[in-house]
């Protein structure tokens, strides 16, 4: 079926073309990444060639950083109650916008998805803004506040597609046997929807981990992960640390989202949902 | 995810899911807690930045009347105004090279690696799940006057050392790295849209005659043409306000409109200048939002 619309969609020249950008694009894409890790491991402060040895200290100094650790933690506090927040909020969104027929749909959505395309730095002053006008102190709290919004979006975006895809017959059975709207969801559309909030989820701990726009502002006395090694950037010696530190956080977020995003899947083909497509495509 | 955005808007009641008699009071309650915290975290802010720019609220308490003294300056000439446009050319340099350098990747992805497609698109995306400061970062460190490309020109005799090429610090820097950000985020909406496209009309193209180039600019583009809209809307306006992509990398010259903002909230703690300049921002971003998105509704009836 796909040949006649292969031959159609390119010659051969432009396939040689085509594959020949998607390499350098891969490239580019990567090439930076792979040179903050070899540096990580050079033994030398400057991030320069030639390289002079292979050296774990980076690595070793961040372990025995306390004031690197504790940001560590303060951030992992605000990611995960954070992204608990905004999947609870982004369920409820979520089921409101694909099982309900509402008035205002399109203005409620384009609400709650408006801080996907709202410059952060116009969210951050608004939350200083309003934190100081009501005289709440910055901290922890007002750091999940904001990440919170920065997150539905990103929820609501995960769990709508999934939501269309549910069943609703299975619903409606569940209701038609005498189930309560809350048993119905508790038992039926909740299991079945857990992978998704799951990826909901890390997505939105990631997010919030990493976050260090609005952070910047509404943090008051705290320092989150991000902010902490921004503020070691001014002091060229600590550049190896800093970079060994990212280069941990990096190869954990991808695991972590790519252990995720199999672990869903398994699951769904488990219950024995998984969609025909796979869900990068489904628009 | 921008394709995703949309077609929530468009979902119409299908018939199967038509809302049941009790429906109206149980979606009031749960839209409600999403669209109250919404409301008090980001709309009311949003107020409260223009009351400031007005005066009615002011920082420093007893000095608040309202007046549009702080408006007329900022829309007279002033400087920010003309960071607000280079802010602005500097966004659509990154926007238009974004979507231009992942067009074909997109369509290398959707429409000609067939099998290993979607491991192909995992590779492009993986690198925006990476931490946004590490990948900034990392242009610093290889921008860097003691960084490898320098150190590489020293090395090699090409540049003598003290005389590096100056690439950080510059609004170049700024560019780039935001192109290289970016790029992922712009290659998915483009990839769903190409994806989405119905193959078959492109047989009918070629049975019908046309050349590759003609079905491609009269078939392939224009029903890919919602993917590059989006994708373009969604680096070209939250780019407009960026802000720590220039402080990392972009130093004094690279500086943009949103490090002005945070300038006026900072170090100046002029809070009635930094209001005008965030609700400016706001509005810049509203009125764009809405232009692109009657475009993007246009286009999704005229294609059906």
């Amino acid at each position: 079926m796909a040949t006649p619309a292969m031959d159609i969609a390119v010659s051969r020249t432009g396939k040689r073309v085509l594959s020949g950008w998607f390499v350098i694009l891969v490239l580019f894409l990567y090439a930076p990444l792979a040179l903050l890790l070899l540096f990580s491991f050079n033994d030398n402060n400057l991030p320069v060639f030639p390289l002079r040895g292979f050296t774990t200290q980076a690595y070793q100094d961040f372990a025995a950083n306390p004031e690197l650790r504790a940001s560590v933690v303060t951030s992992a506090k605000v990611a995960s109650i954070a992204s608990l927040g905004a999947v609870m909020l982004g369920l409820l969104a979520a089921i409101a916008l694909v099982r309900r027929r509402i008035v205002g749909k399109s203005a409620a959505s384009a609400l709650l998805l408006s801080p996907l395309v709202v410059p952060y730095i116009a969210l951050a002053i608004g939350l200083l803004v309003f934190f100081n006008e009501l005289s709440v102190p910055l901290g922890i709290p007002t750091l999940v506040m904001g990440h919170i919004v920065l997150a539905i979006p990103y929820t609501i975006l995960i769990l709508v597609p999934r939501l269309e895809r549910l069943d609703i017959r299975l619903e409606e059975a569940a209701r038609d046997l005498g189930a309560g709207w809350f048993q119905t969801f508790r038992l039926i559309t909740l299991p079945l929807l857990l992978p998704a909030l799951v990826s909901a989820y890390i997505v939105a701990f990631v997010l919030s981990f990493d976050e260090i726009v609005v952070a910047n502002f509404v943090n008051g006395q705290t320092t989150t992960f991000p902010l902490y090694l921004f503020s070691q950037l001014r002091f060229p010696t600590l550049l190896p640390q800093v970079i060994a530190v990212a280069c941990i956080v990096m190869a954990a977020s991808v695991l972590l989202l790519i252990g995720a995003e199999i672990g869903r899947r398994v699951v769904e083909r488990r219950l024995g949902t998984e969609p025909t497509e796979p869900p990068a495509g489904n628009a | 995810m921008a394709v995703e955005a949309r077609k929530i808007e468009a979902t119409a009641p299908a018939p199967g899911t038509a809302a049941r008699p009790r429906a109206g009071l149980v979606t009031t309650t749960l839209l409600a807690p999403p669209l109250l915290w919404l409301g008090v975290f980001f709309l009311v802010p949003v107020v409260l930045i223009f009351l400031y720019s007005v005066n009615v609220f002011a920082f420093f308490p007893g000095t608040q009347a309202f007046t549009l003294d702080a408006w007329k300056n900022f829309l007279d000439g002033s400087p920010f105004l003309d960071l607000f446009w280079k802010s602005i050319w500097m966004s659509l340099l990154v926007s238009v090279v974004a979507v231009v350098a992942a067009y074909p990747i997109a369509y290398y992805i959707a429409l000609i690696a067939s099998k290993r497609k979607y491991v192909l698109l995992l590779l492009i995306l993986a690198p925006f799940l990476v931490s946004y400061f590490l990948r900034l970062l990392a242009w610093r460190v290889i921008l860097g006057d003691q960084g490898p490309i320098n150190s590489l020109l020293y090395e090699t005799g090409i540049r003598d050392e003290g005389d590096p090429v100056r690439m950080l610090y510059t609004q170049w820097a700024v560019i780039l790295t935001l192109i290289y950000v970016y790029i992922p985020f712009v290659a998915l909406p483009i990839f769903a849209s190409l994806e989405a496209l119905d193959r078959r009309l492109l047989e009918a193209a070629s049975d019908l005659g046309a050349s590759r180039w003609q079905a491609f600019r009269k078939v392939t583009l224009p029903l890919s043409l919602p993917g590059v809209i989006a994708a373009f809307i969604f680096v070209f306006i939250p780019t407009i306000g960026e802000y720590f992509t220039p402080v990392v990398v972009g130093g004094v010259e690279g500086t943009m409109f949103g490090n002005a903002i945070a300038d006026q909230f900072g170090q100046s703690l002029n809070w009635l200048n930094g209001s005008v300049l965030s609700f400016f921002l706001l509005v810049v971003v509203a009125v764009l939002m809405s232009i692109f998105a009657r475009f993007l509704t246009v286009r999704r009836v005229a294609t059906g």
